[in-house]
C-alpha cells in the first residue's frame, strides 16, 4: 500500500514540472513573438547545453550528498588556462584542451579529497575554491595577457559550435549524448544504484561494503572533468576565455537541479527531472532576456525561484510526512 | 602547567569554551604584523592603523551577529545583499525631495531594513523548513537584484552628520566605528553569556534534540538569531553608506565570504555550539589587517582574494580537526 502510494506521487512530480514547462514556454512566446523565432531557439538551445551538461554532472553528485558550487569559477579557470597555453603558450589546440580538462579535474579531485578527508561542509569548502578560482582566473589572464579575455577563435571550435548533424546542433548532441549515458548509468548500472544508496544513507552503504569516501571523491572529480568539459563547451561556443565566464554559472545550474527534484537530503532523483529543470531554468532565462529584463533582475528571478521551488518541495514532504 | 594559567584566564571571560582559538589568534596575529612590519614599516604606522580599524569595524559589526547564526549551526550568506539594501534605503532617505528626516529616523530605517529581511530569512528557515544555506543563496540573489534594481543611480548623502558618523574621531585617534564595534561586541557578549537566550543559541548548536527536550523553543531562537544577522547587517550598511557618503546596488557585494572567514577563523564552530565572541574580535582585526598589510607590501590586487579563500579552507580544515579530535577525547 505504501509504495504504491509513493508512486502516484513521483508520476504526479514530474507531470506538474513538464505543465509547468509548458505554460512557461506558452507565456513568453505569447508576451513576445520573438521568442518563438528560429535564431532565439537555437541560442536557447545552446545556453542549455553549457548549463545543461554542468546539470547533469552535479546531479549524481547532489544525489551523494555532496555539493559543489565552485564550478563556475572552475570553469572560468579551465577556460583562461585554455586559452593561454593556446595563443601565448603557442601549443596546439587539442593538447591546450585536454590540458585545461585535466586541470578541472585535478581541482575536482582536490574538492573532494578535502571535503572527505577532513569531513568539511561542502559548500563552504567549495566557497572557498571558488574564491581561490576566481583570484587564479584573474592572475593568470593577467600575468600572460594583459586583458582578462583572450581570444581563441579557432576553424575547428567554430566548426563544432555552427555545424548541424541531422538538423541538430553539434553542441545540443553532446547534450543528448551526456543525458542518454547519465541516464543509462544512474539507472541500470550498479554504479548508479551505489550512487543511489549513499545519499539514501551512508552508514548503510559502508556497513554493505561500499568504499563511501573513494566513491564521493570519485564523484567530485567527475564534476571538476565535466566543469572541464563545460569550459572547452565555452571555448567553442563564445570564443574567448574569459575570467568571467562562468562566475554567474553556480545559481542557475544549482536551480536547474533542485528544481528537477533532486533533494538536498540526498537519495532521490532522476535524470529526467533534472532535464526538465534545465528546461525550465533556460526557457525562463531566455524569456526574461527576449523582454529585454536586465541581468540583475534576472538575478532576482533566479533567486526567488530557488527559494519558490526549495519551499514548495519542503511544504510537499512536510505533508507527506504529517502522520 | 602552562595550560593550566591559560584556562584560569579563560574561564573567567569565556566559561563556554576552554580550548578557545583565542591564544592561536592572537600568536598568529603577532607574527603576521611582524611579517607585514618588516616587509613595509608603514603598516605599523599611526595612520595606517587608524586607516585599518576604520574600515575593519563593519565586517566586524556583521561578524558579530552572523556568529548567532552560526551557533545555532545555520548560515545566513545574504547578509552582503542586507547591507546593500540597507545602505540604499538611508541613502535614498537622503534624496526624496526638500524634505529633512531626522537622523535617528534614518538610522532606525536601515536597521528595519535589514531586520526585515532577516526575518524573512528566518521565517523560511524555521516555519517553511528550507535549508539555510539554500535559503539565503535565494535571498542573496533576490536582495542583490532589488539593491541593483534601485541602486543604478548612485544616491549622494549630503547630510553632514550622517557623514561624520561613519568618519568622525574620538580623542582625535580612535575611530567612532571603532566604538560602536567594541559597544555592540560587548552588547552581545553580554546577551550570549548571562541571558536565557544567549544559553539557548549555544545549546540548540551544540545538541539540539537535547535542547527541544530542556524545553528550548528552537523555531523562535533561531527566527531571533536570523534577525540579529540582519540587522548587524543593517547597521554595517548604514556605516559604509556613512563612510563613503553614497549607496550603490553593488555594495556588500562578496562580503559574506569575508564575514564567514571571520567567524570561522575565530573558532566559531561551523558545527554549532562553540566559540566566543573574542575570538571574532581577533580574527576581524586579522582579516582587516591583511587586506591592508598585503596591499602595503605590493602584493598584486588579485592574490588578495585567494588569500583570504586560503584562509577559509585553512580555517575550516583545522575546525573539523578540533570537532573530531573533540569527539575522539569524548568517546
Amino acid at each position: 500500500m505504501q509504495t504504491k502510494i509513493k508512486k502516484r506521487f513521483k508520476l504526479t512530480d514530474t507531470y506538474i514540472l513538464l505543465i509547468i514547462l509548458f505554460a512557461l514556454f506558452a507565456f513568453f512566446s505569447l508576451v513576445n513573438r520573438q521568442f518563438i523565432a528560429y535564431n532565439n531557439i537555437s541560442t536557447m538551445l545552446k545556453n542549455m547545453v553549457l548549463t545543461g551538461v554542468l546539470a547533469l554532472g552535479l546531479t549524481p553528485l547532489m544525489i551523494a550528498r555532496g555539493l559543489d558550487i565552485s564550478f563556475g569559477n572552475s570553469i572560468s579557470f579551465t577556460s583562461v588556462v585554455m586559452a593561454v597555453l593556446f595563443t601565448v603558450g603557442g601549443l596546439n589546440l587539442w593538447l591546450s584542451l585536454v590540458i585545461g580538462v585535466l586541470v578541472a579535474t585535478l581541482i575536482g579531485f582536490i574538492n573532494g579529497l578535502l571535503i572527505e578527508k577532513f569531513d568539511l561542509i561542502p559548500i563552504i569548502l567549495t566557497l572557498g575554491t571558488m574564491a581561490i578560482l576566481q583570484a587564479l582566473a584573474l592572475v593568470v589572464a593577467n600575468t600572460f595577457t594583459q586583458t582578462y579575455s583572450i581570444l581563441m577563435l579557432t576553424d575547428q571550435l567554430y566548426y563544432f559550435s555552427t555545424r548541424t548533424f541531422l538538423k541538430i546542433p553539434l553542441p545540443l548532441f553532446v547534450l543528448i549524448v551526456f543525458v542518454a549515458i547519465f541516464w543509462f548509468v544512474l539507472s541500470k548500472t550498479k554504479v548508479g544504484r551505489t550512487i543511489y544508496l549513499i545519499g539514501a544513507n551512508p552508514k548503510v552503504a559502508y556497513l554493505c561494503g561500499v568504499k563511501v569516501t573513494k566513491v564521493k571523491i570519485l564523484l567530485y572529480t567527475f564534476m571538476g572533468f565535466i566543469a572541464g568539459i563545460g569550459g572547452v563547451l565555452i571555448v567553442a561556443l563564445t570564443g574567448v576565455g574569459m575570467s568571467y565566464h562562468g562566475s554567474k554559472l553556480a545559481l542557475p545550474t544549482l536551480s536547474a537541479v533542485l528544481l528537477g527534484g533532486i533533494s538536498l537530503m540526498g537519495g532521490s532523483g532522476s535524470v529526467w527531472g533534472t532535464l526538465i529543470g534545465i528546461l525550465i531554468v533556460t526557457v525562463i532565462f531566455n524569456g526574461l532576456s527576449v523582454l529585454n529584463v536586465p541581468s540583475y533582475f534576472i538575478q532576482l528571478f533566479q533567486g526567488l525561484a530557488l527559494i519558490t521551488i526549495v519551499a514548495a518541495y519542503e511544504i510537499r514532504n512536510k505533508r507527506a510526512l504529517a502522520f | 602547567m602552562n595550560k593550566k594559567k591559560k584556562n584560569d584566564f579563560l574561564n573567567t571571560i569565556n566559561p563556554f569554551n576552554k580550548n578557545s582559538m583565542t591564544p592561536t589568534l592572537l600568536i598568529v596575529y603577532a607574527f603576521m604584523i611582524l611579517i607585514f612590519s618588516l616587509l613595509n614599516p608603514l603598516f605599523v604606522s599611526i595612520a595606517n592603523i587608524k586607516s585599518i580599524m576604520a574600515n575593519l569595524t563593519i565586517s566586524g559589526i556583521m561578524a558579530v551577529g552572523l556568529t548567532t547564526v552560526i551557533l545555532t549551526g545555520n548560515f545566513d550568506i545574504s547578509v552582503g545583499s542586507i547591507l546593500g539594501v540597507s545602505a540604499i534605503v538611508c541613502a535614498k532617505l537622503y534624496n526624496i525631495g526638500n524634505t529633512y528626516i531626522p537622523l535617528p529616523v534614518v538610522i532606525l530605517a536601515g536597521i528595519a531594513a535589514g531586520t526585515a529581511i532577516g526575518a524573512i530569512n528566518g521565517f523560511l528557515v524555521t516555519v517553511v523548513g528550507i535549508n539555510s544555506i539554500i535559503t539565503t543563496l535565494g535571498t542573496l540573489a533576490v536582495f542583490r537584484g532589488l539593491a541593483f534594481l534601485y541602486g543604478t543611480e548612485t544616491a549622494q548623502i549630503y547630510y553632514k552628520p550622517y557623514v561624520t558618523m561613519g568618519r568622525g574621531y574620538i580623542f582625535k585617534d580612535i575611530p567612532l566605528t571603532m566604538v560602536y564595534f567594541i559597544v555592540i561586541l560587548l552588547f552581545m557578549y553580554l546577551i550570549l553569556r548571562f541571558t536565557r537566550f544567549g544559553r539557548n543559541v549555544y545549546q540548540i548548536g551544540a545538541n539540539s534534540q537535547a535542547a527541544r527536550l530542556a524545553g528550548v523553543s528552537i523555531k523562535k531562537t533561531t527566527f531571533y538569531t536570523f534577525i540579529i544577522s540582519g540587522a548587524t547587517a543593517g547597521i554595517g550598511g548604514i556605516l559604509l553608506s556613512s563612510q563613503l557618503a553614497f549607496a550603490q546596488g553593488e555594495f556588500g557585494l562578496g562580503y559574506e565570504f569575508k564575514i564567514l572567514t571571520i567567524c570561522v577563523l575565530a573558532g566559531i564552530s561551523l558545527a554549532g555550539g562553540r566559540g566566543t565572541l573574542v575570538g571574532v574580535l581577533v580574527a576581524t582585526l586579522i582579516l582587516g589587517s591583511i587586506a591592508n598589510g598585503l596591499s602595503l607590501s605590493k602584493v598584486p590586487i588579485e592574490w588578495r582574494d585567494a588569500f583570504e579563500g586560503l584562509i577559509l579552507i585553512i580555517a575550516i580544515m583545522v575546525d573539523s580537526i578540533r570537532v573530531r579530535r573533540r569527539a575522539l577525547l569524548r568517546a
